[in-house]
Order: C-alpha cells, then structure tokens, then sequence
C-alpha cells in the first residue's frame, strides 16, 4: 500500500515537489514561532523566587565621582535615606539594592571551572531585602548580624549556581572562588589594590529572576551590602513593601522627603507589578507580531494547498472514475488521495527536521534545550500535519463522489 | 487584441473565484508585510521634518574605554569630558551639539504624578536639529554658558501641564527643580531618539558638575559637516584623534576606542558589528544584506504558494489552450495571454495591498505603542514591492504557461494534461 502511494506521488513528481517545497518552508516558519514560544513558556513555569504584590522601587540616578573619593559620603546618604524611609508609616520594609526586579542592566559575573564556562548574575542588598521580596532561603540562613565585621565576605547562590559551581557537594560554609580555574596570566593588577575577605556561601534561594519571569534561567550570586566602608556601594535603587491599599498619592510625598534628603539625586518611582507588565509587553510584542505573520502565512499556505488539492482530483477524475468501476470503495479512494497528501507531507517534514537539526549541533538557536527543541519540534510537525489533513478533507471528500460512468465518458 | 485578454482573464477570474481570492489574498498579504517593515524602517533612519539635514550629520553614540591591561571594559555613551576635550574644532564641521539620552523623569502637578523623558542638551542642538516650534523659541548656548533655568517642552507635555494654554513664560518643576518654560515644540516620536524628549533643558542645569570629569557617561554627540563629501575626512581625522587622549587617571583606564557613525550604522555596530583588538567596527552593508535576505526568505513562501495555485490554474485550461492551438495560435501568443492575466492579477493584489496597508499602519499610529510616532506607505518601497510582485507574478506564470502551450493540440482538446 504504501509503495504504492510513493508510486503515485512519483508519477506526478513536477506538481508533488512545489507541494513538498511549501510544506518544508511553513515548517521552518511555524517552527521558528514556536520555539520561542516554548522557550518563554518553559521560563515561565519556573518559580520567580520572590514576590511583588505591594512592593514599589525608587530607581535612583547617582552621580558618583570617577575616583571613587565621595563614596563615603553617598554610603551616608544612603543609610539615612534607608532610615527616613523606615519612619514612613506607609512603609513595613525597605532596603537598598543594586537592581530592582524588572529593571535594566545586568551585573554579570564568571569564571571557568575545569575549562568548564560558570557565568551567573549578581545583586548587592541590604538585610531587610528578605522581607521586602519574601524571598525563600532552601538551605542555610539570610544575611544577619553574625556577619558584621566576620572575617567572610558572606553570599547567597540560587540553586542553579550552587549545582553550576559544587555540583552535588553541600556548598554551605564553602569558597566559589577556591573552584575557579587559576587565572592563567596572574590576578589582574586593578583586582589586588587591597588584600579581599575570602568568600563564603551562607545560603542557598530558589532563584531571584531580576529579570523576570520570561527572562533566560541563569545563575545568581547575591552579595551583602553593609554600606559601610571598604565593600559597601551605593545602590541604584530603594525597593519597599508597603502597606495594602497605599496609593499613588504617597508617591509625591515619597519622592518629595527623598529630594530633600539628596538634592543631586534624582528618582523614578514605580510599582514592581508596573514594572513586570511593561517587563511582559517587551516579549509579548514580538512574539504577537511574528505569529501573526505567521499564521497569516499559514492561511495562505492552507488555502492555496486546498485548491491545489481539489484542483487535481477535478484533473484525475477519470482514474479515480476507472478505480471506482473497477469496485474501489469510496473508503479506499478517500483514503488513497488523503494518503499521497501524508506521503508528500511526511517526505517536505523529513527535510525540514533535517534541516531543524542542525541547529542546535551548530549552535545557532543556543539558548535553547534539548527539551524545548524537542517539544517545539513534535509541536511544529503536529501543526503541520493538521493543517495538510484539514486541506486534504474537503478535497479527497470530493474525490469519493465521482461517478464511474462519468469516468468512462471520457473515453 | 489587449482588449480581448483583459476580457478572457476576468471572465476567468470570476469563473474560478476561489483561486482568485487565494492569489489576491497571498499578494496583497505579502506586500502589507513588506510595507509595515519598510515603514518601521523609515521611521527609524529616514529624513524627517526634525533630522532634515541627516545626510551631512555624523554622531557618536558608542564607544569602548579599556584598562592598561586591556582586560576590563567599559562600554556604552560617552562622557561629556571627552566629547567636550576631544571632538571639538573637527575640520569641515559647521557645527557640533552634546546631549544625553532621553532619562525618565517623574514630576507632581497637584498631586497627579506626569511621567516624562527629559534630555539634557547644549545650545547647538536647536540649531543642528530643525524643530518645529510650536511656540516661542529654543534656548541657546548663552544660556547653556549662564547655567539658566530654561526648558523647552513637546506638545504632548504642555498639554499635561497647561491644557490648552500658552507655556512660555511659566514655570513647570521637574525631577526636584524649577524650570521656565521658553518654547514649545511639535512632539518627535520615541525611535528616533536623537531628537526625542519630552523637556530638554541645557546641560549645565545639571543637579551636580560631575559629568565634566566624565570619560564614558551618558552623553552623546552629533557633527554637521559642511558638505557629504567631507564625512570622510572627519571619520578619518576622528580616529586620528583618538591617539591622543589625556586621561584622567591613565592607570585606571588608558584608550578608547570607537567610531563616527550614521545612526543606521550605528545599529549595525549594535546588530551584526564585529569586534577585535580596536573595539566593534559598524557593518552596515552586512546589516542591510541581512535585511534583504530576511525579505527575500519571507517572500519565498508566497511565491512558491503563487506558483503552485498558477500551475493548477493552467492545468484546468487545457482544453482551452487547445481550441486556440487548433485555430493557429502560436506558443508565443498563448504565453503573452497567459502573462498578462497574470499580470493583471498582481495588479489587482497589488491596489488591494497598497489600502491594507495604509488602514494597518493608520492602525498602528493610532494604537499609541510607539509614542508620537505616524507611520506611512512609502511610495517608492510601494512600487517597488509591486514591482517584485509583478517579477513573481511573471515567474509563476511564464513556466506553467510554456509548458501549457506547447501541448499538443489534440492531446490538450482531450484534456490529458499532466
């Protein structure tokens, strides 16, 4: 049976190559879509590790000088910012951060291991971030008290950088940086300027996707900030949970009592959950854009597949009319005319896995895994088998009406 | 005899209207498409009333300082100190302007929060960039040199302060200062974000003079030549100078690295540049290639769909093409008919295209996802997208139809097309 079709779809092989060319494209397009849209979901499925409901972010533009002499003084600034916020009734936590969720820019660290690459972001915060974020420690503790003056730099690793750096081992109490791989041309001379506190691991989070829940799962390293001389940094932004049912009016009175307190700062307030909507709409867009082309594309393609389709059973009426007199059920005919559309389908899809394959091999794509390849491909086919079987209906529907004697006219 | 084939082609137009609606439907969709991506591009980088002079006008928006060791990198706008020690006095400049990106600003007007980009820019900008005002006049380097409290401020930001009155004269607070509001000016759209602000206001009203010290900050900086012909020897001389820094702290950061550039080659840098010892080097040419391949592969999938439903449509005539045949017509005559039915449908696809895509880019303009932007058809992209249609059109139908018309007539009476 099936050598059978090949034979049929060979005898017409002009007509069946434009057919298998098209459906070979509107895979590689359907499946250019979905891959995107498999990789954000998956994303999306992972926990956030922290919690927006209620909490605003005061991004801050500091002007700093470039010798790093007025660190002190801005340091200053910032804990008696930190303190006058704390008065605020409106107001149950706030700290100071390097980067508020949903903001700009990366702190981007990384190192080899065995050759191997371990790249993570990074963040600075105060103690009381914790209860700002809600953030859930799986192991170990949060920065406290026993950290002031110890003789550590304490860090805090997502489980992703935890299993990146240690692998299976207990990574509580331990060095990231005794791990690394030696720098092969000695430390750089900007780095050893003073002799640095040894790094230790005190706790393990879930994750904190700064950048969202659509955002790459990447490894994450937060460090404490004291704001105190020598490690302390001024922070880019002031993140608060505030009370349910706080306003947009305490706003101006916010931004107001901070003006006062830093003249030469200046400030953009917004809510966390404003921030992650406009954070959504950058990967809604482009998405929305290209699927709608897409399935634009894929109209057209259904539409032309199904004249063409009916178009040539109106053409072979005579043979299909031969087999019907010959004692062909109109099961068998329907069959034969949707099983040839398989044929050429399945022969266009096989080139383009092919050619879908290599991707990953020559790294194009990279972001991907293994699994939403995999799943964004079984996706593309499906579709693309559906569409054809649904162009195919009407037509193969329309072959089983032909007449023997009609058929035989022609003769 | 044009007459005749017009007439044959409606006819069959409208005898098989499932066939014409699918080719008008792929034609007209792919030219939409192609419109909408040509408008966003014009949007971006083509001449508009407030960059009128864009072909004589170089910029720096990027460039690269790097440590002793070459190891540690700083990238991204630069700082006012090195535009203002090193890029002055450019041989063959008319005139030069410094300005930062667009920074977002909150203020508070009774009580209701306004949210606006502010930019800080020199006196020369108003004279490089021509906007339209709206009312009163841009303030000028006198004022930049005074430190004065200054603004100018679009449409759209007047209307939020203001309603409909005047602004000149009045004061508006902005992110903690006071500022007098001295002209006001059509609003720029978003991408085009030399130009774009909401309130500009001069450099020197800056809270504190930090950025003067700056080597790489968030400053940024057109030229305007005298002529196009010397964009080149201002690059060139540009890249010369770039040898002879002085740096503030040579231990800390020693060389910069970077390019004068259009903004389209700037995005290139950004896109698809290439990067070696001498920082990222712009490729427009291969960003352009990009685009057109991009185009090129989009377009695939309509013509080969075109193609198809024309071999399918000729089949069917068989029997036409051989009562003409039979009656003397020769190959060549059957193939002109044949284009030029083709022809008439791309036409037609085309007309079609061109009103879609006005009422999507109306649509878009009017959505307010780019803000203060107006997309519009582009004539001459039009025609030329139609005419690449009609090429297609052409294509799709020249090879079915040759093949049609060299049947032999009695097989094609008999219907035996294969």
């Amino acid at each position: 049976m099936f050598r059978h079709l090949c034979k049929l779809v060979w005898n017409r092989k002009r007509v069946n190559f434009l057919i298998t060319l098209e459906i070979f494209i509107s895979f590689l397009v359907v499946f250019g879509v979905i891959v995107f849209a498999v990789y954000y979901l998956d994303n999306y499925r992972h926990p956030l590790g922290f919690n927006y409901e209620n909490v605003w972010a005061v991004q801050v533009g500091i002007e700093k000088k470039s010798d790093d002499s007025d660190r002190q003084r801005l340091l200053d600034t910032t804990k008696q910012m930190l303190a006058t916020l704390k008065d605020f009734g409106e107001i149950e936590h706030v700290a100071a951060v390097w980067g508020a969720p949903y903001s700009r820019g990366n702190w981007q660290s990384g190192n080899t291991i065995k050759g191997r690459n371990v790249r993570f972001w990074g963040n600075f915060m105060t103690d009381e971030a914790k209860d700002v974020f809600g953030i859930n420690i799986v192991r170990g503790r949060w920065f406290g008290k026993e950290d002031d003056g110890a003789n550590y730099n304490p860090i805090i690793l997502n489980q992703k950088t935890a299993r990146d750096i240690f692998g299976d081992e207990d990574p509580l109490g331990k060095n990231p940086e005794e791990r690394f791989d030696p720098d092969p041309d000695g430390p750089s001379p900007s780095a050893n300027r003073e002799p640095k506190k040894p790094e230790r691991v005190i706790g393990i989070i879930d994750d904190f996707r700064k950048n969202g829940e659509f955002a790459e799962l990447f490894g994450y390293q937060i460090f404490r900030n004291t704001l105190t001389m020598p490690d302390g940094r001024e922070p880019r932004a002031f993140v608060m949970k505030v009370r349910p049912g706080t306003t947009a009016e305490f706003e101006e009175k916010l931004v107001k009592r901070m003006q006062a307190i830093a003249k030469d700062w200046s400030f953009e307030v917004k809510t966390i959950a404003q921030m992650r909507s406009e954070n959504h709409t950058s990967y809604y867009v482009p998405i929305a854009a290209f699927g709608l082309v897409a399935g634009f594309l894929m109209l057209m393609v259904a539409l032309g597949l199904t004249g063409v389709l009916w178009q040539s059973v109106t053409q072979r009426t005579k043979e299909i009319g031969l087999r019907r007199a010959k004692g062909a059920t109109a099961t068998r005919i329907y069959k034969q005319i949707l099983g040839e559309l398989l044929v050429i389908t399945t022969f266009g899809l096989l080139i383009g896995v092919l050619v879908v394959i290599q991707f990953p091999l020559l790294d194009f794509l990279g972001f991907a895994t293994k699994q939403v390849y995999l799943y964004s491909m079984l996706l593309s086919l499906a579709l693309i088998y559906l569409l054809t079987i649904a162009c195919g209906l009407y037509p193969s529907r329309l072959a089983t009406k032909v007449q023997p004697a009609e058929a035989l006219h022609y003769e | 005899m044009l007459k005749n084939y017009l007439k044959i082609a409606f006819k069959v137009f409208l005898r098989r209207k499932f066939f014409t609606f699918i080719s008008l439907f792929a034609i007209s969709f792919t030219l939409v498409v192609l419109m909408v991506a040509v408008a966003f591009l014009d949007h971006i980088f083509g001449p508009n009333a407030v960059e009128s002079r864009k072909d004589r006008t170089l910029g720096i928006y990027y460039m690269e300082m790097k440590t002793p060791d070459k190891r540690g990198m700083w990238n991204g706008s630069t700082g006012y100190r090195f535009l203002d020690r090193n890029t002055r006095n450019l041989p063959n400049v008319e005139k030069m302007s410094l300005f930062t990106e667009p920074k977002p600003i909150v203020s508070y007007l009774h009580s209701e929060k306004i949210q606006a980009y502010l930019k800080r820019t020199d006196g020369e900008f108003w004279e490089i960039l021509t906007f339209r005002f709206l009312e009163g006049a841009p303030y000028t380097a006198e004022d930049e040199k005074n430190r004065n409290l200054v603004a100018v401020i679009n449409d759209a930001t007047r209307k939020k302060f203001f309603g409909n009155e005047s602004a000149v004269g009045k004061t508006i607070e902005v992110d903690g200062q006071n500022f007098r509001v001295v002209g006001v000016v059509e609003n720029v759209p978003y991408l085009r974000q030399v130009p774009f602000s909401d309130i500009w206001v001069p450099i020197s009203t800056a809270k504190n003079d930090t950025y003067r010290n700056e080597m790489m900050g968030d400053f940024q900086a057109i030229y305007l030549a005298r002529s196009e012909n010397d964009l080149q020897a201002i690059r060139d001389e540009f890249k010369a100078r770039l040898n002879n820094i002085e740096f503030p702290d040579p231990k800390e950061w020693n060389s910069m690295y970077g390019e004068m550039n259009t903004y389209f080659e700037a995005l290139s840098r950004e896109l698809v540049g290439s990067r070696d010892d001498n920082g990222s080097a712009s490729r427009p040419g291969r960003l352009l290639a990009a685009m057109i391949i991009i185009a090129i592969l989009f377009m695939l999938l309509p013509t080969v769909n075109l193609i198809n439903i024309n071999v399918s449509r000729i089949m069917e005539r068989a029997g036409e093409i051989g009562v003409r045949k039979a009656f003397g017509a020769s190959s060549w005559t059957l193939v002109g008919q044949f284009i030029v039915e083709n022809v008439l449908l791309t036409l037609i696809g085309g007309v079609l295209g061109f009103f879609l895509s006005r009422f999507v880019l109306q649509f878009i303009t009017a959505s307010g996802w780019f803000p203060y932007a107006e997309f519009h058809v582009n004539y001459r992209i039009f025609l030329g997208g139609l005419g690449l249609a009609v090429i297609f059109g052409l294509l799709s139908g020249v090879y079915p139809a040759w093949k049609m018309s060299r049947l032999n007539p009695v097989q094609a009476l008999k219907g035996a097309a294969r």
